[in-house]
């Protein structure tokens, strides 16, 4: 190790900040400087490949995590408290036993941090040592190192099936195109494989050592769809975006290998993305901060009274012999003592915050999510998935929706397209098969027989019907066993119905392009030829050989599609049911076999990709026979449409949407030479530039697609099954459901209806994206808000992503509501925007699930999460905070409180501290959060039954602020009861301190626990086991414990006191009176339940029935109520 | 394998998802099991009024024999209470309450005559009682040694800083310390039977047997074990402050005296509340044809001496209301 200057070093570690700072990092090759010291080395300051996400380190952990630990509030008012104690004159406790709750929480915390960072450090050591291969100058080969070993600036090989050890930019490839194939699960749980490019000017016979150019890149961050940087190999710039970056975690498949430049080593974009689980407040946590805040008050009034001393003190006639100096012999003034009395009392009443309240609720939210996540109804066979739950602290909040907004594609619908219709020339081509088809494989499904009756009192006035007269009963036939073929042959397939690639040719389609085919060749552009060639050009859908393990559907040709978006996929299948069938895709060209067998290889020229501000994508290819250059776009109707340089008949796109059909146009454009070379330079500067690289790319774009010619197309997007049904229930509950969608007002006011969602007599609103933003403005938002209110849905249409997330804002803070919005897809806004955000994983990207608190794979367990988690959770927790208020109130706090005014408001405890301590820690604590887990009111069946039930928990639900208060003034009048009848008994009697403390303490826990009893709805094994195991052990410990302890507490004195009271039958009648006095007050809550029958009890009483009478039973309960009319009012 | 495959699917209609992968890719699925799908058998009961009166009648029905019982026992004790305190003039304390000061070396003694309407059959618990006296002081609670009181010879010596002001006096440890045992009850009550023939007969009063057997046995123990002698065991040690003899002399009995004298005992027991009575002699009746104690006259002799002996009055009090008022009483249980 040589010396360095102490000046050298930190001018060293400025100019290490400074590279990583710059928004530009120009990296060089290691290759040149391998084997040189550190010094020496181009890229020194850049951080090497191995991680670390461990918090801790062994040394350091005690006091790292006490620092991290001390965060929270409660455990600094615990150890203010314990400090407290350690000032003798006010102390209350000894103060050793004090620390004890504040070490047991703080270990335990402990121990689940370092356990959780062990685990950490394992999973790291893995990680780092996984094994990769590094190009080395010394061996001219790749040699196999270690991830931690990469660094940036070297070139790594990665080949198939293999996890990409850092950010790499793609230069090389096994693929004569320059192409590998990247599956990104890891990253953002989409399975289909992404294609990615090597940086074009890198020739095919790839040499790291030849390497000599400069990669320029941005500064990292965290965006994973997103990347530019350049290349100067010899002074001439070479730009590369996402398309050429491989991403660390992601998997190489169907490649064999790959040579890439670490750009970016730990500084990954996977890493970068790596947050922490999200934190949202529920609604009752917030109400219950409220509620602790009066806690807070409630003490300090108690303390202040407990202060009171100083006028007890002044009553006093002289000095009695139970006064007791301090050490120095000298009394404190009674002013001062009633001071250090202040403190003492908070001490003593410190349970009276519940701190324990909020462990607690931790642990009932995690029982809660572990039972929603093992759900049974809500685990989906086809893609085996279960529901996620991300945000680990809102369960509650599923009891209390007022309003869902909800996605169309994806949420609503499978977003598994087919396709159903074109229209080509003004010709519609009905493919009525595909119908019947999707009919036939589902005679189950209710929602296709809804689906036709809504259809049929449309005022359509112009019937698609009419155009479509052919059709022959033996061709129905043979298309129906046809598919049948079709749909066993990929049976084994898990992850796509069939109905995924399965298309049945128009016959009059087919009769058309098998005319042209045959009369005119290639040389006249036929626009029926064209329409094909476009929809299989125009994509981005791979075609992977079978090569890889992966399970995709397979075409008979060993050919599998991998699209982006399903879709893309459709049209890719559909243009193979006519023969048009895509071979290959490369970057640089596409080949396309005709029905004629003849096989075209078209140049591609360029991709314009979809952005979801053009929405639309393009392709620009070189016609391999007419060598032209054209520009097929495909995209949403309205954004062709105004690309079009000849006006069309909207008549098509319009009756497509009003079945419901998702429309997509296709068009096309011949481009000049000329005009093409002067567009290529302007894009090749856009391509190469760093700042605004998208937005000059877009404009490149635009800029090229203009005065198109119409082709188009319709693609069904099948509703997903049990969507109306799913819509009533939450509707009858008293949920209202607003669909926000980006489709035309025609296709959502279908889906509407197809969903149930609009029926005849309802109030509907539907707005369109361009009348949303004038509603949304500030001036005319109440208006809106106040109409909304009043419909009974609402639909948006042609809303943008931002419209969505605005629209969600508004609701939420104008109305006051507890609002949840279900995305299948990208609207990461929208969920993000509402209280609860609910993802589908569905077909198109997981952006949705990943940003969700929820992630479900159907539309319909929104009807169980909702009406029967939601209910059961909220239910269970309100009544487990406010249990958890009296229990505090009662046990202890009022105990001890009433004792005050007997002992002098000295601060003394009847109960030896350490079963005080039990009390709270073992003898209760486990029911009320058994209480909160398992507790059940109403059978699952009934709650999907009549799903009014889910209006109690609305609004206010439970858990008012007048229970908060009913619940504090009970336990003072049990409190009151437990103290005073043994006060009663045992006055003027020789009785002492702890012996008197035992009956309280006994009635207080049968008190609570009898309480609880009361509160408990259903009675499980479980539920006996945990509440009498607590009586138990409650009676063995402290029998235990007082058989035991001679002195072992001083001055407290707990020896032979509960086995001489148990000797003593006076206690058995304290015990039984007082409880049973202070539980009379729950026979006005039994007469409530028999005078006022609340939909609660009534549904209770149903669930007792068997159940085709309550089938019965519940038909007529709900036309008696009217169907959902029931006023919030009258329920409980 | 295509067409195999047809015919089996067609005829049950619909695709079932089978295949090598099949059972791997199905892990995921949770346990139908009754606990995780909350499908466990479970008692439903309903809190109605139809339901819960009636519970409330039965519990009503079985307190009512109860407490029958609990009248007719109460109704059985008989109790006789003298209030000694001397506050009033008429009261024959008056004068010792009046003159006592806590340096004095002589003895107060009053007498206190009392008549018996009804013979008392069996045993008598005799009590002395105390008002006002805040036995449950925090301060004054923890004011002790247990170690000390175990016989623990360490603590005898050097005896817990919980016991100040009360544990050193002349730079001698005190046993036993601290402000419990300090204040101790030490008044002396005879009571004496006047026979109507003229003679004064004394009533033999039992001092053991009035604390609890396991403080007696375990908790209290004099130091150097059982047969030590007592004297020599508390050589240079103090005597509390405010009693008049040390703790090796409070009884001749060597089973009643040091730690395990029963009245230390039952004194160190402190009391809950601030207006309590504890044990003071037991009457054992001593044949079955005469009553333990007949009807008549009787002569209750107080050697008046505690309590209201303080030297801490540096600080001045206010107020007359809360004086600790001293009762005895009889208490028998037939």
């Amino acid at each position: 190790m040589t010396w360095k200057s102490p000046v050298a070093l930190v001018r060293e570690a400025l100019q290490g900040q400074r590279a990583r700072e710059k928004d530009l990092r120009s990296l060089m090759s290691n290759l040149p400087y391998e084997g040189l010291e550190k010094g020496k080395q181009p890229n020194r300051y850049f951080p090497s490949n191995a991680i670390k996400t461990t918090k801790y380190s062994l040394l350091l952990f005690i006091p790292m995590n006490l620092y991290e630990q001390f965060h929270r509030l409660a455990n600094i008012y615990f150890v203010g408290l314990a400090i407290l104690n350690f000032i003798p004159v006010v102390n209350a406790f000894q103060p050793e036993v004090a620390l004890i709750p504040i070490c047991i929480i703080l270990s335990l915390t402990a121990l689940k941090d370092a356990w959780e960072d062990f685990r950490r450090y394992q999973s790291d050591k893995k990680l780092n040592n996984t094994p990769c291969f590094i190009y080395s100058r010394k061996e001219k080969q790749f040699v196999e190192r270690r991830w931690k070993d990469v660094r940036v600036g070297d070139f790594v090989k990665v080949v198939c099936n293999e996890t990409i050890p850092a950010d790499l930019l793609l230069l090389y490839t096994s693929d004569p195109n320059g192409v590998c194939l990247i599956e990104t699960a890891n990253l953002d749980g989409e399975t289909n494989l992404k294609q990615r490019t090597a940086v074009s000017g890198v020739c095919n016979s790839f040499e790291p050592e030849s390497f000599n150019g400069i990669v320029v890149c941005e500064k990292p961050n965290n965006n994973l769809n997103h990347f530019k940087c350049y290349e100067k190999p010899d002074n001439q710039k070479v730009g590369a975006g996402i398309e050429s970056l491989l991403l660390r975690g992601c998997t190489v498949r169907n490649t064999d290998h790959a040579v890439g430049f670490v750009v970016y080593a730990h500084e990954t974009k996977s890493m970068l993305n790596n947050s922490g689980p999200r934190y949202k407040r529920s609604k009752l946590e917030r109400r219950l901060n409220i509620d602790v805040f009066f806690c807070f008050i409630l003490l300090f009034a108690m303390c202040l009274i407990g202060a009171l001393h100083f006028i007890w003190l002044y009553a006093l006639p002289g000095v009695p012999p139970y006064l007791v100096p301090p050490a120095n012999g000298h009394l404190d003034s009674p002013n001062l003592s009633s001071f250090y009395m202040f403190f003492t009392m908070i001490i003593l009443l410190q349970i009276l915050i519940p701190i324990s309240l909020y462990v607690s609720i931790e642990l009932v939210k995690i029982g809660q999510i572990f039972l929603i996540t093992n759900d049974i109804d809500l685990y989906d066979e086809e893609t085996d998935s279960r529901i996620q739950c991300k945000a680990l602290n809102i369960t509650e909040d599923l009891g209390q929706i007022e309003y869902i907004f909800s996605d169309k594609t994806g949420t609503l619908t499978e977003n598994k397209m087919v396709f159903r219709r074109c229209s080509i020339m003004g010709t519609e081509y009905p493919h009525k098969e595909n119908i019947r088809l999707a009919v036939l494989n589902e005679p189950e499904s209710e929602e296709e027989v809804i689906y036709n009756q809504d259809l049929q009192p449309l005022p359509t006035g112009w019937s698609l019907e009419s155009e479509e007269a052919n059709s022959e009963d033996t061709h129905r036939h043979g298309s129906r066993r046809k598919s049948k073929v079709l749909g066993t042959t990929q049976s084994d397939v898990a992850f796509s119905s069939p109905l995924e690639t399965e298309v049945i040719p128009d016959r009059k389609l087919l009769q058309q392009i098998s005319r042209t085919g045959s009369s005119s060749r290639c040389q006249k552009i036929d626009p029926y030829l064209e329409f094909f060639l476009a929809l299989t050009i125009c994509n981005t859908v791979v075609v992977s050989m079978a090569t890889t393990q992966r399970r995709r559907p397979l075409t008979s040709d060993n050919l599998r599609y991998e699209a982006e978006s399903p879709d893309e996929a459709a049209l890719v299948y559909a243009t193979k049911a006519y023969g048009f069938t895509l071979l290959a895709r490369t970057p640089d060209s596409v080949t396309v076999r005709l029905p004629s067998g003849e096989v075209l290889v078209f140049e591609v020229l360029d991709t314009l990709t979809f952005d979801s501000n053009r929405k639309r994508m393009s392709v620009l290819v070189r016609h391999p026979i007419t060598k032209e250059y054209v520009l097929y776009t495909k995209g949403a109707d309205y954004a062709i449409m105004e690309l079009l340089g000849t006006p069309y008949a909207q008549r098509h796109l319009d009756c497509y949407a009003k079945e419901g059909l998702r429309t997509l146009c296709i068009a096309k454009k011949v481009v000049s030479e000329a005009v093409y070379k002067h567009w290529l330079v302007e894009r090749q500067r856009a391509l190469t530039a760093i700042d605004n690289r998208e937005v000059l790319i877009m404009d490149t774009a635009v800029q090229l697609e203009t005065n198109l010619t119409l082709l188009a197309t319709g693609i069904e997007d099948r509703l997903q099954e049990n969507v109306p049904d799913t819509i009533m229930a939450l509707r009858q509950a008293g949920i209202k459901v607003w669909v926000l969608t980006g489709d035309k007002p025609e296709t959502a006011v279908n889906i509407g209806y197809a969903c149930r969602l609009l029926e005849d007599e309802d109030l509907v609103l539907v707005i369109d994206g361009r009348t949303l933003t004038m509603a949304l403005s500030p001036d005319l938002r109440g208006d809106f808000v106040d109409l909304a209110k009043h419909c009974r849905s609402v639909l948006c249409c042609r809303v943008t992503p931002l419209q969505k997330s605005r629209v969600v804002k508004v609701i939420r803070e104008k109305l006051k509501v507890m609002t949840l919005a279900v995305d299948g897809a990208n609207d990461v806004n929208m969920i993000q925007a509402a209280d609860i955000g609910i993802g589908i994983s569905g077909q198109e990207g997981m952006q949705a699930v990943m940003a969700s608190d929820f992630a479900i794979s159907r539309f319909k367990h929104l009807k169980k999460l909702l009406l029967v988690h939601g209910h059961w959770c909220y239910t269970r927790l309100a009544n487990m905070i406010i249990y958890f208020f009296y229990k505090n109130v009662q046990a202890y706090v009022n105990l001890l409180f009433w004792y005050q005014f007997f002992c002098g408001f000295s601060g003394s405890t009847m109960i030896d501290y350490w079963l005080l301590i039990f009390f709270n820690l073992f003898f209760t604590s486990l029911p009320p959060i058994m209480f909160g887990i398992m507790d059940r009111d109403i059978s699952a069946e009934m709650l999907l039954g009549v799903p009014e039930l889910y209006k109690t928990g609305q609004g206010e639900g439970d858990y008012r602020f007048t229970t908060f208060w009913v619940s504090i003034l009970d336990a003072f009048y049990q409190s009151l009861v437990c103290f005073f009848i043994p006060y009663f008994v045992y006055q003027d009697s020789d009785i002492d301190m702890f012996t008197f403390g035992t009956p309280l303490n006994t009635t207080a826990l049968f008190t609570i626990l009898l309480h609880l009893s009361i509160e408990i709805k259903s009675w499980t094994v479980v539920h006996w086991v945990v509440m009498l195991g607590s009586v138990l052990f409650y009676f063995i410990v402290t029998l235990a414990y007082s058989a035991t302890c001679v002195t072992c507490n001083p001055p407290s004195n707990p020896y032979w006191v509960l086995q001489n009271q148990m000797a003593d039958p006076m206690f058995y009648l304290i015990c039984i009176l007082s409880t049973v006095v202070a539980l009379l007050p729950y026979t006005f809550h039994v007469l409530r339940n028999s005078i006022a029958l609340s939909p609660l009890i009534e549904a209770k009483h149903l669930d007792r029935l068997d159940p085709s009478m309550r089938e019965e039973w519940m038909k007529e309960w709900r036309s008696y109520r009217g169907g959902g009319q029931v006023q919030r009012s009258t329920l409980s | 394998m295509m067409a195999s495959s047809y015919s089996a699917k067609d005829e049950d209609g619909h695709i079932t998802v089978s295949g090598p992968g099949g059972a791997a890719l199905r892990n995921k699925k949770p346990e139908n099991t009754a606990f995780k799908q909350q499908r466990l058998p479970a008692w439903q009961p309903i809190l109605t009024a139809g339901t819960v009166l009636p519970a409330f009648f039965i519990i009503g029905l079985i307190f009512i024999p109860i407490g029958i019982g609990l009248y007719v026992t109460s109704n059985n004790i008989k109790e006789f209470e003298i209030d000694y305190t001397g506050d009033d003039v008429s009261s024959p304390c008056y004068n010792c309450a009046e003159n006592f000061s806590w340096n004095s070396t002589k003895f107060c003694t009053c007498t206190i005559p009392f008549q018996l309407d009804q013979p008392y059959e069996s045993n008598v618990f005799m009590y002395y009682g105390l008002s006002n006296f805040y036995q449950n002081h925090r301060r004054y609670v923890k004011s002790r040694d247990d170690s000390q009181l175990n016989g623990n010879m360490e603590s005898l010596k050097y005896p817990s800083k919980e016991c100040e002001p009360y544990a050193h006096s002349d730079n001698k440890p005190i046993a036993p310390c601290g402000a419990i045992a300090n204040s101790m009850f030490n008044d002396t009550l005879e009571l004496v039977y006047n026979d109507p023939n003229g003679t004064n007969v004394s009533i033999s009063l039992v001092s053991t047997g009035i604390a609890w057997w396991t403080d007696k046995h375990v908790k209290f123990r004099n130091p150097g074990g059982s047969n030590a002698n007592l004297s020599a065991v508390f050589q240079g040690t103090a005597k509390p402050v405010n009693w008049r003899r040390p703790v090796y002399e409070l009884d001749a009995d060597p089973e009643n005296n040091g730690f395990i004298n029963e009245d230390f005992i039952v004194w160190m027991r402190t009391a809950a509340l601030p207006t309590f009575r504890k044990l003071y002699r037991i009457i054992q009746k001593k044949n079955n044809m005469a009553p333990t104690l007949p009807r008549g006259n009787y002569t209750l002799k107080v050697v008046y001496s505690i309590l209201k002996a303080t030297d801490l009055n540096s600080v001045i009090w206010m107020g007359k209301s809360a004086v600790s008022r001293i009762r005895f009483k009889f208490f028998q249980v037939r």
